[in-house]
């Protein structure tokens, strides 16, 4: 953390613009993510009772307010690199190992979750880029138990479970990216404020 | 149960006893020896946890018959028990027994026991064995058996969960269905599913619950089928590897690891693409024999082909095809992927497409590699791909080679079909057809016509624009040097490989001097116009049949055909040709000579009813209304004309009256109607029916003729009236003159002076003088009364009308006693009877300038019948010599008898003034006759000489009859009554 906060650039320098199409993106993301959950609820004749939220698959700092905005699109971009590495790995071993003969919507709109996932990733990573801070995955994706369980049954909650924790971490986003705004604005507000009364100390 | 008892013995000494003993005791030995079984020892369990089968084997002795219970050891449930047969497996000396569970052998542990039997007997029970299953308190896991499980359709399986320590079972899901459940133990439950059917791609989930629902675990059992490979057939195309394909009957539901996998000749395939239902897959060397077997975790197929490598030849695709292309041929080459081709022999296929045609040429050959296409058509594009099969034992034809295309060269263009159009005069035009590309063989770059009359040697050549196909031409100055009657135009097409052969056509300068030819009918069918003509023996020359619209009269858009010599039927076809539309069809000979209309037809596709109707004209005459139309032009006729049906309209209703077929009867009459407004209606038509018609209306008004006749029917029933009064007046005159004139009684004179002739003066009424004057030529024997004149008195011109009595004279002189005719009451009838009736003239000297004369005459012949007026008129007047105004005013023609009423009018008009109490005095005028009351009997007949009232004025006449209120009337009847007397 504190490498990445060596660059000691504030929220303020953040393109609105930037934000709102993240936003934007993010949101889209979050229609593509509850499509994908409920064709794959169908497919599966998964009920509404089939919970497998036990507990989150991606690891990072928990979001707070007391973070600063850099922080902030740093665990949340971390988390979106997270779930693509998961989103892709359950895409893998489910074609695997659960791959049939045709394609359907299911596989349409799951190639087009992962790819909106990587486009919400490009922006946040420039926010966090413009944010000042460093785009390094924390924990590494060898750290991260991407194998999958190897009973099939298990498999299926698996993928259940990481499309979950996309659309968990997307609204997560819409989140973080609407608030980043009103942070933009105090710390504008903030950095004036120091300014001036250093100014009126010298 | 034999039991093996061992008495302990209490004396060592050998005595009969013991013996006995021993004896005894050897006995029981072999006694427990043979009836005491051996427990199975050392029982053991072998379970296969994905089969479900537990093998048991033990140490059972020479028994083979073993009774063996399994019972679930947590709730001490029997799950099988039965006596089995078992033989001892020589070489380990064990009994060994297989056992299938419904159940997954995880869902609960089982205890096996073994006992021996022999019959009856058995032995005691083995120590219990158990196979512990995935219930055990040790493992605390929610879990459910058996996992991922792959059945036929139609399987039934048996799945139990076990649910975590510490939570209550809930339910099972089976997809969406909820399944019954069966407790095997504490923590295990269990479901059977039965007939199960396909699952779905990724199979289909088994889901247990917890009863509160917040944990679930699960499994995935995959339905589907063993495989079913067909039509497995193998190939070679390089002539010596061997390709063989075959096809899945049916999809097997299973995929991925699961999948079915092929093996050839016991190689394993790998298929390049596992979804396709035809698979492929090679072996390096044909061997004659192949077989093919496909297994997949539901079950195993074989299939076997065997085939000699020259049966089974398919080959290869030509590759790198070029071309060498000419104007009308084009030369293809390929080349062979395999170097074996060149020497197989070869039937090759080329498919040529061209202008959305396509066509198949097959060649042969030994490692056949080019081919010559022919008749090609010039510049044209051509699209070309190319398959060979073996010669010999053809087994198929091999793969099309990529599609090639090319364009043939360009060639000299065809000669262009000219034929002519010549209007009435000599101008015309020289048309063409365009060249379609397979005649122009390349871009046409124009043309060049040429007029060129042989005689007077006048050529004359233009060039013209390559989207020309018709050239206006004026033959006026030719015609007029030239006494030939044709003039040949030729036309030559141009490209950019050459120029066409000159087409030629002769055009006629005499042409309009063709007598016109009588027109058939050409009737359309689906196919066109088919015409048919007579062919003479003689005639070598070919035909141009042509055809235009009808209407068209100056440079037609003409169509034509030509036909060869000898044809005598043609059926002409035009995307031009339109309906309601009329066709002129010609067949002229086409020879070196100029073309000669042959034959002339005239036709519609289709006849449409007319698109104008007739202009309708009426006329009326008498009570006959004409109606007459002009003809609809030709352009509106839209069809052959039938006739034209006239109609009546009545409200909105039309009443045919007459259908005329002849077409050149353009007028109807309508007899006999009355006065009133009527609506005529003619509509022409054809085989498509009628026109809307033109309506005309005409009100038909009285005519002259019947209002004459209508007058003189009046006037001839007045007559027969009057007539008829007189008639009775006549018969019952006695009566009338009792009724209105007693007899006055003579005068009594003495003597017979009386009887002589002389002046009677008689003191008249002031306003008239009355002269009774003989007649000359009367008989001189009777007397009558003769009113003299006043001027003939006075012999002058003084007014007579005079405050002084004038004095009436009344000449002594016998009066004709014969009867006198009925007279007409009519005034100028009085007259005219006042003529014919007597002699005697009256002068009324009261009237001296003017006044209607009204003279009456005895009849000198004594007739009641004849009326000759003029005759007597003329005798009157020559010798009366009185008073006859209206005579002199009254023209030669005032001769006319009674039959012409007229002249009597015309005068009576001009002396209106002058005679107003005549006028007044008309028969017909009931005002007056009401105003004279009992004086309009009397007033029709003027023959009384002493009453002159009626010749007076009117106010002078009131005057009068105030004075002589019946003095008046009754002279008059006096002076009738004395005129008829006997």
């Amino acid at each position: 953390m504190a490498a990445r906060r060596t660059r000691g650039m504030t929220g303020s320098d953040l393109s609105r613009a930037t934000v709102a199409r993240a936003t934007a993106i993010a949101e889209l993301l979050r229609y593509e993510c509850s499509i994908l959950l409920e064709l794959y609820r169908k497919k599966e004749s998964f009920t509404a009772d089939v919970t497998v939220t036990e507990s989150r698959l991606v690891s990072v700092p928990p979001p707070s307010s007391q973070l600063e905005t850099r922080d902030k699109l740093w665990c949340l971009h971390s988390a979106l690199l997270q779930c693509r590495s998961f989103l892709e790995r359950a895409i893998a071993k489910e074609e695997e190992q659960l791959g049939g003969g045709k394609k359907g919507d299911y596989e349409t709109q799951r190639k087009m979750v992962k790819e909106r996932l990587t486009i919400l990733l490009i922006n946040t990573g420039e926010l966090l880029k413009t944010a000042g801070g460093v785009m390094v995955l924390t924990p590494s994706s060898e750290g991260l138990e991407l194998d999958g369980p190897t009973i099939l049954f298990e498999l299926k909650l698996w993928i259940y479970r990481i499309f979950e924790e996309v659309d968990y971490w997307t609204k997560t986003a819409i989140t973080t990216l609407q608030a980043l705004p009103s942070v933009i604005a105090k710390e504008r507000a903030r950095t004036t404020r120091v300014r001036s009364m250093r100014s009126a100390r010298r | 149960m034999p039991r093996l008892s061992v008495s302990p013995s209490s004396q060592p000494n050998c005595s009969p006893v013991w013996l006995i003993s021993v004896l005894l005791g050897l006995l029981a030995i072999h006694t427990n020896a043979k009836d005491v079984l051996t427990v199975p020892q050392q029982v053991s369990l072998s379970a296969n946890m994905y089969t479900q089968h537990l093998t048991i084997s033990w140490l059972g002795g020479a028994v083979t018959t073993f009774d063996l219970i399994i019972l679930r050891t947590e709730l001490n449930e029997t799950v099988f028990y039965e006596t089995v047969s078992v033989t001892m497996n020589q070489v380990s000396g064990r009994h060994q027994w297989n056992w299938t569970s419904v159940e997954p052998l995880q869902c609960t542990s089982l205890s096996i026991k073994i006992r021996s039997r022999d019959g009856q007997t058995t032995s005691e029970w083995s120590n219990t064995q158990i196979l512990q299953g995935s219930d055990l308190p040790s493992n605390e896991k929610f879990q459910m058996y058996p996992q991922d499980r792959i059945v036929p359709v139609g399987a039934n399986t048996t799945f139990c969960c076990i649910v975590e320590e510490g939570l209550l079972f809930g339910t099972i899901h089976y997809g969406n269905t909820v399944m019954n459940t069966t407790r095997l133990s504490r923590r295990s439950f269990a479901t059977t599913v039965v007939n199960q059917e396909l699952s779905g791609e990724t199979g289909t989930n088994v889901v247990c619950f917890d009863n509160q629902r917040t944990k679930l675990t699960g499994a995935v059992v995959f339905v589907g089928y063993p495989p079913l490979p067909t039509d497995f057939v193998c190939e070679t195309r390089d002539l010596t590897s061997a390709v063989c394909q075959w096809k899945e009957k049916r999809d097997t539901n299973l995929y991925r690891k699961r999948g079915t996998r092929y093996s050839l000749n016991k190689r394993n395939c790998t298929l390049s693409s596992p979804e396709e239902k035809q698979k492929e897959c090679s072996v390096a060397q044909w061997e004659g024999n192949f077989t093919l077997v496909a297994v997949n975790p539901l079950g195993q197929y074989s299939l076997t082909d065997s085939a000699e490598i020259t049966h089974r030849v398919h080959p290869v695709a030509p590759d790198n095809l070029t071309f060498v292309v000419h104007a009308w041929n084009a030369t293809v080459l390929w080349q062979w992927e395999y170097k074996s081709y060149p020497s197989l022999a070869l039937d090759c296929q080329v498919e040529l497409a061209s202008q959305g045609y396509k066509t198949k040429r097959t060649f042969s050959g030994v490692g056949l590699r080019s081919v010559v296409l022919s008749d090609l058509y010039p510049d044209e594009d051509y699209n070309v791909q190319v398959r060979c099969g073996a010669q010999q034992n053809f087994w198929k034809w091999g793969s099309w080679s990529k599609s090639f295309s090319f364009k043939t060269n360009n060639y000299v263009p065809d000669a262009p079909d000219v034929w002519m159009w010549m209007n009435k005069d000599y101008t015309g035009q020289v048309i063409w057809k365009p060249l379609t590309q397979r005649q122009s063989h390349g871009l046409i770059t124009g043309y060049e016509v040429t007029l060129w009359s042989p005689e007077v040697n006048i050529q004359h050549t233009e060039l013209f624009s390559p989207d020309t196909y018709a050239v206006p031409v004026n033959l006026t100055q030719i015609a007029t040097r030239s006494s030939d009657n044709k003039v040949m135009a030729t036309v030559i097409a141009k490209n950019a490989a050459g120029v066409s052969q000159p087409a030629s056509v002769l055009i006629p300068l005499r042409l309009t001097d063709v007598e016109p030819l009588t027109v058939s009918r050409a009737v359309y069918t689906d196919r066109g116009f088919p015409l048919f003509w007579q062919r003479n023996p003689n005639d070598t020359w070919a035909y141009v049949v042509e055809w235009y619209e009808a209407s068209c009269k100056w440079d037609c858009p003409v169509e034509w055909i030509k036909l060869a010599a000898g044809n005598t039927n043609v059926t002409i076809k035009s995307a031009n040709f339109q309906p309601g539309v009329r066709y002129n069809i010609s067949l002229y000979s086409s020879s070196s000579e100029a073309p000669e209309l042959l034959q002339h037809w005239q036709g519609y596709m289709q006849e449409l009813v007319p698109s104008s109707s007739v202009l309708l004209s009426t006329t009326q005459h008498d009570s006959d209304v004409v109606l007459t139309w002009r003809e609809i032009p030709l352009v509106n006729r839209r069809g052959f004309l039938l006739g034209y049906n006239i109609y009546i309209s009545g409200g909105s209703q039309l009443t045919l009256l007459a259908n005329l077929s002849d077409l050149e009867s353009r007028s109807y009459t309508v007899k006999g109607l009355s006065q009133g407004l009527y609506n005529f209606t003619v509509k022409a038509y054809t085989s498509a029916g009628e026109d809307k018609g033109t309506t005309a209306s005409i009100t038909l008004e009285p005519y002259t003729d019947w209002l004459i006749l209508e007058i003189l029917a009046s006037l001839g029933i007045i007559a027969l009236l009057l007539a008829v009064v007189t008639f009775i007046c006549y018969k019952k005159r006695k009566w009338v003159k009792k009724a209105f004139y007693p007899d006055i009684p003579e005068p009594k004179l003495s003597g017979d002076w009386s009887r002589s002739q002389g002046p009677l003066d008689v003191k008249p009424s002031p306003h008239s003088l009355v002269h009774m004057v003989e007649k000359p030529e009367w008989d001189s024997s009777k007397e009558v009364l003769v009113v003299i004149p006043e001027e003939d008195e006075f012999e002058g011109d003084e007014p007579v009308d005079t405050d002084e009595p004038t004095s009436l004279r009344y000449y002594n002189q016998v009066v004709d006693e014969r009867p006198i005719r009925p007279r007409f009451p009519d005034s100028s009838d009085s007259s005219a009877s006042s003529l014919d009736s007597a002699c005697t003239d009256v002068t009324y000297t009261g009237i001296q300038t003017s006044g209607s004369s009204l003279v009456f005459q005895l009849d000198p012949q004594g007739s009641s019948e004849g009326h000759q007026p003029q005759a007597d008129l003329s005798v009157c007047g020559g010798g009366g010599g009185g008073y006859r105004p209206q005579m002199q005013s009254r023209a030669p023609s005032d001769d006319i008898g009674l039959a012409s009423p007229e002249p009597f009018l015309e005068p009576q008009a001009a002396s209106a003034g002058d005679y107003k109490p005549q006028s007044s005095w008309h028969f017909d005028s009931p005002v007056e006759a009401g105003e004279s009351g009992g004086l309009a009997l009397s007033l029709g007949s003027p023959t009384s000489v002493a009453s002159t009232q009626f010749l007076l004025p009117d106010g002078e006449e009131h005057a009068e009859e105030q004075r002589q209120p019946s003095s008046s009337a009754a002279t008059w009847f006096t002076n009738l009554l004395s005129s008829t007397k006997p």
